[in-house]
């Protein structure tokens, strides 16, 4: 014999519903598609709704909802994205090169971040935005996305890395040049 | 290539740590040495900048995409329809829990099936107004660069759905109504109401054909939103986007190739309108227009519009 309290839609949609645009931003980065990002936002509150019974009260729904999100999207993945795995960036070379980055530019407009971001691998593109845009810690961003803390660490470091690099092609593009106090011998 | 003059190993040390610093994931000690070195390393201060500024602009353009207004209504009608994986309150036995398991997987199947469906079923009717589109506007280019006078739209539509010119219009800011007619697409008898509109670089359609006993989804689980009281569906058919509606006996379209969320949008404005409109015109006006058509055609007052490449013609449409 079991009993369960009785859960209403209501208490659901108090405790989801104000994550709906946090939800919507990552999906639309991720598929890059706003009907997709909007038929997935609705299909994770869906499978939100039919496992709340299962939520326990007081933790972090928004995770919760997020690693719903993710499972949904790696299922997306396996259809349309597997040949774009670039296993070479992961692996490859100092993550942190000690030679110096060319400048990005002082004043980053929107269309600019917009289109270095999307421009990502997807698998540096979404830790990236899970780190800095929904800041997520990275414990919570490896539980989401179930890969170690340590591929968490270099995959955020390397994205914002390769987000730099494209931001810097947007500076010279206006004329911005690699500052000279920074060129010497090499370390 | 521009390499950095590291005085001591420590700036390599520092920039390591400057991700898990700007993700505030140090530990106190770790985060205080890097403070300290910060002070004096002018060239890890820079980098430091360059790497906030970047993490500022991503958190700005973020905040200014926002989701469709019509979103959060879709994800709870859709709650409302959908059967949740577990009953509130229920006791049971283990049997009864494996009769409930049954019943639930049935559930969840028929919910699939009937929402698979119900897609399917959308898309068939919202193909009537995407063809008509394509047919008509796109590739008949049935339309002329100058709007026609608002009188002959009247005339061309009839008595019975010339009130509706003012409706589309005032409902559709930024695009200007050039045509409107009563056509027909090739191999099909279904007569439609074609407003063709410009605006936006791109042209548009908004179109009523009769139902003909022909219905959307019960299961509205499948529309995408809702504005005054009727359903909006949507659906992207080659390049075309669509939104549609239905009234009591129409189907109601907005075609153009600005996407779907453009479409809704434009719908949702367009439709409440239209049903009341329709709704007007559907009583005892429409047996002073039926008189009025007979005339019309009578007349040969139609024949203009019959030229080659075009299936109008001012007929209500059957």
């Amino acid at each position: 014999m079991f009993h369960r309290p009785k859960i209403c839609i209501d208490d659901f949609e108090a405790v989801a519903m104000p994550h709906v645009a946090d939800l919507y931003r990552c999906a639309s980065w991720l598929v890059q598609d706003s009907w997709e990002a909007e038929d997935l936002v609705q299909e994770v509150y869906l499978e939100a709704w039919k496992s709340f019974h299962r939520f326990e009260p007081g933790t972090n729904c928004r995770a919760w909802l997020f690693k719903i999100l993710f499972h949904r999207l790696h299922h997306l993945r396996r259809r349309l994205w597997r040949a774009s795995r670039l296993e070479s960036l992961e692996s490859g070379g100092d993550l942190d090169s000690l030679v110096a980055e060319p400048p990005v530019p002082q004043e980053i407009r929107d269309d600019d971040i917009l289109l270095a971001l999307a421009k990502l691998p997807l698998d540096f593109r979404e830790v990236v935005v899970m780190a800095d845009v929904q800041e997520f810690s990275y414990k919570e961003i490896a539980e989401t996305l179930k890969i170690p803390l340590g591929t968490v660490m270099s995959r955020l470091s390397r994205g914002r890395k390769l987000l730099r690099q494209e931001l810097a092609g947007v500076a010279r593009a206006y004329g911005v040049e690699p500052a000279e106090e920074h060129e010497g011998e090499s370390a | 290539m521009n390499v950095l003059n590291f005085q001591s190993k420590e700036c390599e040390r520092v920039r390591r740590q400057l991700d898990a610093y700007l993700s505030n994931e140090l530990l106190v000690e770790t985060t205080s040495d890097v403070l300290k070195h910060l002070e004096s390393c002018e060239a890890c201060s820079r980098e430091l900048e360059s790497r906030v500024r970047v993490r500022e602009a991503l958190q700005t353009a973020a905040a200014k995409l926002l989701p469709p207004e019509y979103l959060g209504q879709a994800i709870r009608q859709r709650l409302r329809r959908a059967q949740p994986a577990w009953f509130g309150g229920f006791q049971a036995t283990s049997w009864v829990a494996a009769l409930a398991s049954l019943a639930l997987v049935v559930a969840v199947g028929q919910q699939w099936f009937r929402f698979e469906r119900g897609k399917q079923l959308v898309a068939s009717v919202l193909t009537l107004g995407v063809s008509d589109h394509l047919h008509c506007a796109i590739q008949a280019h049935n339309y002329p660069e100058i709007a026609n006078p608002p009188d002959q739209l009247r005339q061309k539509l009839g008595p019975e759905y010339a009130a509706l010119l003012p409706v589309v219009q005032g409902k559709l800011p930024g695009f200007q109504v050039l045509e409107a007619h009563i056509c027909r697409v090739p191999g099909n008898p279904r007569e439609y109401v074609h407003f063709i509109a410009r605006g936006r670089g791109t042209i548009l359609s908004v179109i009523l054909t009769q139902r003909k006993g022909q219905s959307l989804p019960e299961a509205r689980f499948v529309a995408a939103a809702t504005s005054g009281g009727v359903e909006l569906y949507r659906a992207r058919l080659g390049a075309a986007s669509v939104a549609g509606f239905e009234t009591n006996d129409y189907f109601g379209f907005v075609v153009s190739d600005l996407g779907q969320d453009e479409m809704v949008r434009l719908a949702a404005g367009l439709a409440p309108a239209l049903r009341n409109a329709l709704g007007r015109s559907s009583g005892t006006e429409r047996a002073a227009a039926r008189a009025f058509l007979i005339a019309f055609v009578l007349a040969g007052l139609g024949a203009e519009h019959n030229r080659p490449g075009h299936y109008g013609s001012a007929r209500k449409p059957q």
